[in-house]
């Protein structure tokens, strides 16, 4: 009972401190960008104005007219003249559109205006975002062996303690993937596209790495992109990749917090993890998993950190 | 109990692989058992895939990325050439409406408005009543987003300070959040589970089959969420926002799998006159996106979890029926062989015996014995059918049904007609006078 209760009262203290967390990043997200959305605005209100003044139009046509151009613009559909060369759906542009689709980054610098478009969008990206998890899982569990197991067990065996070797490791490799995935590309995307700044392309990576894709960052949108597909394709590999590195990035942190003892502080699974084994078939026998069950059973009476679950209920 | 099933990596601190590893995880497997422990979901020893398997998959994902282009393409293609036209026939028309504006000025107002609309603000409409984008709402709806990885993007920091802040508050913010949706996909997985239980208690009742209530517990699990996650939110937002049907689901489903466009955002009217629920509105839309996120999730693993178990099944189908094709095979053409054989012999019998007939015929008849080869088919039925009139002679049976035990025993005697079963008494007789 009383771990119940104890993992009741932390579920509780997460939600809490993630309100706190939320409210704070308001706060502060308020301060830094009021200033220069009022100072944008006034900029606008000014050009308006003197459009008006200096011509015949009248306010409400104006309106009428801004008002398309907008809703048009918000679906990728540009009214400036040399912005409507390259179409949004062209073959490139629709796989990129899948991809974003499928990865769950989902810029929306276009989006599919048809009713048709939205409902096959619905079963694609149902389909479609587990079939990439778990691709990109299998190549995770594929890669933990080359990048993680061997070099901890390499540090180990040349005389470092365990839990300083996974510390060292995690370090090690937090370094190379930021340089590779977000320095590297950014440079590379500071080169290509001429208007952004080397502060842009690290956000860029970094919000497409995590998948939150806010869209104000799109790469290949400028009118004159040279080999538009090629680049495309290429963005499209990084993303694929980066989304890996990052997830074995986790993956790793998870261990090393594990064998820290992090994770039963804070009653989280923990991994348990057989380096030898690698091509294993994902086949679990019938016979074998009836006593795996019980183990686990057993051992999660035992384990403090556990916390209720079905399994617990069942027998119960 | 339950196959592997780590969809995504099995990682507290990523909120999509979380929200995968939350419970319940009603995978569809024949085994009677309960949904899993957070605990299972780091085992590694059961999961590790061939490189074959790996990049089988690999390549149906690029397939499936493929198609998925080639479908939008078709789709959305047509859409946008109208509309472009659409747009550009509407500016021609204003500069003709309006003749003292020339294009160039044109061309400049509407590029800046439209940077504008990217910075975030909208000119259309006077500038005294509208809401700012970065209001305590608003931001920490932003702030919601970004931490759920969901990421709209109607709203995005354009200082550099702020992108910088979004980085680190990103970095920190979606572990915090990764280990929340555990939380609360772990307890509600518990409270679903319970109910679960009682309901398979009383469907055990009944006397069904395990797999057919772990069928209607999936499904029930996916029909009840359904309903409270995508079904009623989608009908309030129709109400409050005033989209389609279509929309509306359009936008849950973007939502909950995380992927986020922005071209439909809960609360996006304000702008204008901001309604006063707006408030708590968007903090409630937030938290939707919370409790949904964990139930997509667990959703998402689902699906992941019987592409595996069709894939095993699968290989273990073709497995099976390969070892059952190649016996089946076997016995085939061991069974054909034997037949083949049974009758060649019994031809060979039968044609030893019209020749032995023959031959006593011949004698009797005064034939001359060189006939014998020339014998048309003919008057070899009719010999035989002459043979068989006069000794009952079993006519040439072509059934595949074994022959009841003779063969087994005395094959030899076959090859000289002198089975006992077979062979009647009196041709034995005859035969062997001949000789």
């Amino acid at each position: 009972m009383a771990l119940v209760g104890r993992s009741w009262l932390l579920l509780i203290g997460f939600i809490l401190f993630y309100v706190i967390y939320l409210l704070f990043g308001a706060l502060i997200f308020s301060t830094i960008e009021r200033p220069m959305e009022d100072k944008l605005r006034l900029e606008v209100e000014v050009l308006k104005q003197e459009f008006l003044n200096q011509s015949c139009v009248s306010a409400a046509s104006l309106e009428n007219f801004l008002f398309k151009v907008l809703a048009a613009n918000k679906y990728g559909v540009f009214v400036l003249k040399n912005a409507s060369a390259t179409s949004n759906w062209d073959l490139a542009s629709s796989m990129f559109f899948a991809n974003t689709l499928v990865t769950t980054v989902g810029y929306g610098h276009s989006t599919p205006l048809s009713d048709t478009g939205k409902a096959f969008s619905i079963f694609y990206a149902l389909l479609g975002v587990p079939f990439t998890m778990l691709v990109l899982t299998a190549c995770v569990q594929r890669l933990l062996y080359p990048l993680v197991l061997a070099p901890v067990s390499l540090l180990q065996r040349s005389g470092l303690e365990p839990r300083p070797a996974t510390a060292v490791h995690f370090v090690l490799l937090l370094f190379l993937v930021v340089l590779c995935f977000f320095l590297v590309p950014a440079a590379i995307f500071t080169k290509v596209e001429g208007s952004w700044s080397f502060l842009d392309g690290i956000y860029f990576c970094f919000i497409s790495l995590c998948t939150i894709g806010l869209g104000d960052f799109v790469p290949g949108m400028q009118p004159e992109q040279k080999y538009r597909t090629l680049y495309l394709g290429a963005v499209m590999v990084y993303l694929f990749l980066g989304l890996m590195m990052m997830y074995l990035l986790l993956r790793t942190f998870h261990k090393m917090s594990d064998v820290h003892g992090l994770t039963t502080l804070l009653q989280l699974p923990r991994c348990e993890d057989s380096d030898a084994d690698e091509d294993r078939e994902p086949i679990v026998d019938h016979a074998e998993s009836p006593q795996r069950q019980t183990e686990k059973g057993a051992s999660n009476h035992l384990e403090p950190g556990s916390q209720v679950s079905y399994n617990t209920i069942n027998k119960g | 109990m339950r196959h592997r099933a780590s969809v995504a990596a099995p990682d507290l601190l990523d909120p999509k692989a979380a929200a995968h590893n939350s419970k319940p995880r009603l995978s569809f497997s024949t085994k009677p058992v309960v949904l899993n422990t957070p605990e299972d979901e780091c085992d590694t020893r059961t999961t590790v895939m061939r490189w074959k398997t790996v990049s089988a998959i690999f390549f149906l994902v690029v397939l499936y990325l493929i198609i998925g282009a080639t479908v939008f393409r078709a789709l959305e293609q047509p859409h946008e050439s109208s509309q472009k036209l659409a747009i550009l026939t509407q500016k021609l028309d204003f500069l003709v409406a309006h003749a003292c504006v020339n294009s160039s000025e044109l061309e400049e107002l509407v590029r800046q408005v439209v940077i504008a609309i990217r910075e975030g603000v909208n000119p259309s409409g006077n500038s005294s009543n509208q809401t700012s984008l970065w209001d305590m709402s608003s931001s920490f709806f932003f702030a919601g987003t970004v931490i759920t990885t969901i990421g709209f993007g109607n709203i995005s920091p354009h200082t550099e300070g702020g992108r910088i802040f979004c980085i680190i508050y990103a970095l920190l913010g979606i572990p915090l959040f990764g280990f929340l949706l555990a939380g609360v996909g772990d307890q509600l997985g518990t409270i679903f589970g319970k109910g679960i239980a009682k309901v398979e208690k009383m469907i055990v009742k009944w006397k069904v089959s395990q797999t057919k209530i772990r069928v209607i517990s999936t499904l029930l699990f996916i029909l009840f969420g359904c309903l409270i996650f995508v079904a009623l939110p989608a009908v309030i937002f129709k109400h409050i926002e005033e989209w389609s049907t279509l929309e509306s689901i359009y936008f849950v489903v973007i939502t909950l799998t995380t992927i986020g466009f922005g071209d439909f955002v809960a609360g996006e009217k304000g702008g204008f006159e901001k309604p006063e629920y707006l408030d708590y509105y968007k903090p409630v839309v937030l938290f939707w996106i919370l409790v949904g996120l964990a139930y997509f999730a667990a959703v998402l693993s689902m699906i992941g979890d019987w592409f595996r178990v069709i894939s095993k099944k699968t290989k273990e189908e073709v497995g099976e029926f390969r070892a059952h094709a190649a016996e089946w095979t076997a016995n085939v053409s061991a069974e054909f062989k034997e037949t083949r054989r049974r009758l060649s012999v019994d031809i060979y019998d039968k044609f030893q015996r019209a020749a032995s007939i023959k031959r006593k015929l011949s004698s009797e008849l005064g034939i001359n014995a060189s006939i014998n080869q020339e014998m048309t088919p003919g008057k070899r039925t009719l010999s035989a059918n002459f043979c068989e009139d006069r000794e009952g002679y079993p006519t040439v049976n072509l059934s595949l049904s074994p022959v009841p035990g003779a063969l087994a025993r005395n094959g030899s005697l076959y090859l000289n007609g002198l089975s006992p079963e077979y062979a009647d008494r009196q041709e034995i007789a005859i035969i062997e006078n001949l000789k």
